[in-house]
C-alpha cells in the first residue's frame, strides 16, 4: 500500500524535516503518527497526499513509484487517498452536502446518485439534520465529521488523518477513533497524525513515533529508520 | 475594451467601404476639364469646342459615354465647398466632361489626350488614379491604424485577465488547493476559472458592443443632421455590423484561452 524507503524531506535549503525515513503500511492497517509538535507528522501526511516531493529518497503508493507519476497519473492516485485536514478546510460557501459532495464531482459523478450518496454517509457521522447548513455555522465536533465525511466518501484505499481530535473534547475524540476503526474494517488503510499520546494509548494499534526527523516503530516490527534501524520492536 | 475595439474595427470598415464605392464609381471614368474661356474666346466659339470635343469623345474606341455637365451639375458639384450660393457668374470655372468608359476595353489614354489638346489647348484629362491612389493609401493607413489599436486591446485584454486570474487563484488558494489535493485534474480546475472568463469576456463584451453600436448610430445621425456634404455618410452595412457581432464572442475566447492558459501555468508549480 505504502512504501518509503529512506525518504528525506526539507523545505528549501532549511534543515531536514524527515531525514531518511523507512517504513510500510499494509493493505488494510491502521496506524498512528505521533511525535511532538513540529516532528514531521503533518509534512509526513503531505508526503502521502503527494502535497510535496521528498528531497531524497523513494516512495510507492499503491504499488507504484511516485516519483514516475505524471500529473494525470498523481490526480488519479490522489482520489485513492482521503484527507482529514487538522484545519478541516471546508468550504464556506458551499453547504454540508456540497462539501462532502466534491470529492465525487472532481471525478464527474453527477445528480441525484450523488445526492443520495452524501446524505446517507451524513446520517451515518450523525449530521443528517444538518445537511444544508454552512460550516461557519456548525460546531468544531460537527465540523470535523464533515472533514472525515467528505475524505471517505469516494471510498479511498488510505485514509490520512491530521490530528483529527485535535479540536474536539475526549469523548468526541474516542467517538472519531472509533469511526476510523469503522472504516478501516471496512478495508481502508487509516494512518493517523497526533501529538495525543494518551488517546493513541487507548487503542492497540501501532504507532510510527517521530522525533528529530527520524522514525521509529512501536507496537509493530516492519517500521525502520536510518538512525532508529533496529530499535523498532 | 470591446467598445474601443468596436470603434477601431468601425472605422476601419467604414473606411473600406467608402473608399471601396468611390473606387467602383470613379475606376471607370474620366473627367474632362475644359479651361474656362480666355477674354478673346467668343461664348460660341468655347461652347464649340466643348462640343466637338463631346463628339470626339463619343467616337473614341473605348468610351461608353460622355457628357457634358450642365452649370446646375456644376454648381452641385461645387455646393459642398461654396455653399448653397452656388457659383458666381463672375468665378471662371472649366467646363466639365464627364467619360464613362467601357469596362474592360482597350483604351489608349495618351492618344486620346493628344487628340483632344489639338482641339482644345490646355486641356485637363483626369482618370482620377492619382485621387484614388492617394484615397487607397489613406484607407490602408486608416485601417492599419486599426489594426494596431485592435491588436494593443487585445494585448491590454490578456494582461488584465492575467492579473484578473491571478487575483482570482490568490482569492481561492484555499479551494483550488483542496481541489488539488482530493484528486482534481488540472484541467477540472482550469475549467473552473475559464468557464468563469468566458461569461465575463462574453457579458463584458455584448455591453461594449451596445454602447459603440450606440455610439456609431449617433455619430452617423448626428452627421446626417448637420447636411454636411464633404464627408461620406457614416452608415455600417449589414456585412460589417456582423464583423462587429464576432467582438464579443472573439474577446470572451481570448479571456477564457488567457483564463485556462494561466490556471494551467500556475498548477504546474505545485506537486
Amino acid at each position: 500500500m505504502v512504501r518509503f524507503e529512506e525518504v528525506s524531506l526539507r523545505y528549501d535549503a532549511g534543515p531536514e524535516i524527515l531525514s531518511r525515513v523507512s517504513f510500510a503500511l499494509d493493505p488494510g492497517s491502521f496506524h498512528f503518527v505521533t511525535g511532538p509538535s513540529g516532528a514531521g507528522k503533518s509534512s509526513l501526511l503531505r508526503l502521502l497526499f503527494l502535497g510535496l516531493q521528498p528531497s531524497d529518497g523513494r516512495f510507492s503508493l499503491f504499488g507504484r513509484d511516485v516519483a514516475g507519476l505524471n500529473r494525470d497519473e498523481r490526480a488519479l492516485v490522489r482520489r485513492r487517498i482521503g484527507v482529514v485536514f487538522q484545519d478541516f478546510r471546508l468550504l464556506d460557501h458551499l453547504t454540508v452536502v456540497e462539501n462532502v459532495a466534491l470529492p465525487l464531482r472532481v471525478t464527474g459523478q453527477k445528480g441525484q446518485k450523488i445526492h443520495e450518496h452524501v446524505t446517507e454517509l451524513l446520517s451515518w457521522v450523525g449530521l443528517a439534520e444538518q445537511l444544508n447548513a454552512h460550516p461557519p455555522t456548525l460546531s468544531g465536533g460537527q465540523q470535523q465529521r464533515v472533514a472525515i465525511a467528505r475524505a471517505v466518501i469516494a471510498r479511498p484505499s488510505l485514509l490520512l488523518a491530521d490530528e483529527p481530535t485535535g479540536n474536539v473534547d475526549d469523548r468526541l475524540a474516542v467517538r472519531l477513533l472509533y469511526l476510523f476503526e469503522e472504516l478501516n474494517k471496512l478495508g481502508t488503510t487509516v494512518l493517523i497524525a497526533t501529538h495525543n499520546e494518551s488517546l493513541v494509548a487507548r487503542f492497540s494499534h501501532p504507532v510510527l513515533r517521530l522525533k528529530d526527523g527520524s522514525m521509529t516503530l512501536e507496537r509493530a516490527a516492519y517500521a525502520t529508520s536510518s538512525s532508529t534501524a533496529g530499535t523498532a520492536a | 475594451m470591446v467598445y474601443l475595439a468596436s470603434l477601431a474595427v468601425a472605422a476601419a470598415l467604414l473606411v473600406h467601404q467608402v473608399t471601396e464605392r468611390w473606387e467602383m464609381s470613379l475606376a471607370d471614368g474620366l473627367t474632362i476639364q475644359v479651361p474656362p474661356p480666355s477674354e478673346e474666346d467668343a461664348g460660341a466659339v468655347y461652347s464649340a469646342r466643348v462640343d466637338q470635343l463631346v463628339r470626339l469623345l463619343g467616337e473614341w474606341p473605348g468610351v461608353g459615354q460622355a457628357r457634358h455637365l450642365g452649370p446646375a451639375e456644376v454648381s452641385a458639384l461645387l455646393e459642398p465647398w461654396l455653399g448653397e450660393a452656388g457659383v458666381s457668374q463672375d468665378l471662371p470655372v472649366p467646363a466639365l466632361i464627364a467619360v464613362e468608359l467601357v469596362p474592360g476595353a482597350a483604351f489608349d489614354l495618351a492618344a486620346l489626350t493628344a487628340e483632344m489638346r489639338g482641339v482644345a489647348p490646355g486641356v485637363l484629362v483626369d482618370d482620377h488614379q492619382k485621387w484614388l491612389g492617394d484615397l487607397l493609401v489613406l484607407g490602408q493607413s486608416i485601417k492599419i491604424g486599426a489594426l494596431v489599436v485592435v491588436l494593443l486591446i487585445i494585448a491590454s485584454a490578456v494582461t488584465a485577465v492575467v492579473f484578473l486570474t491571478r487575483t482570482g487563484l490568490a482569492i481561492h488558494q484555499k479551494v483550488i488547493s483542496l481541489l488539488h489535493v482530493i484528486g482534481a485534474h488540472d484541467s477540472y480546475i482550469a475549467r473552473q476559472f475559464q468557464i468563469h472568463a468566458l461569461r465575463l469576456g462574453l457579458a463584458g463584451g455584448l455591453f461594449g458592443l451596445c454602447l459603440a453600436a450606440a455610439t456609431i448610430l449617433s455619430a452617423g445621425a448626428w452627421l446626417r443632421s448637420t447636411e454636411n456634404e464633404v464627408l461620406p455618410d457614416l452608415a455600417l452595412s449589414l456585412g460589417s455590423w456582423s464583423v462587429l457581432l464576432l467582438l464579443p464572442p472573439a474577446t470572451a475566447l481570448v479571456a477564457m484561452v488567457t483564463a485556462r492558459i494561466t490556471v494551467l501555468r500556475s498548477l504546474a508549480r505545485m506537486p
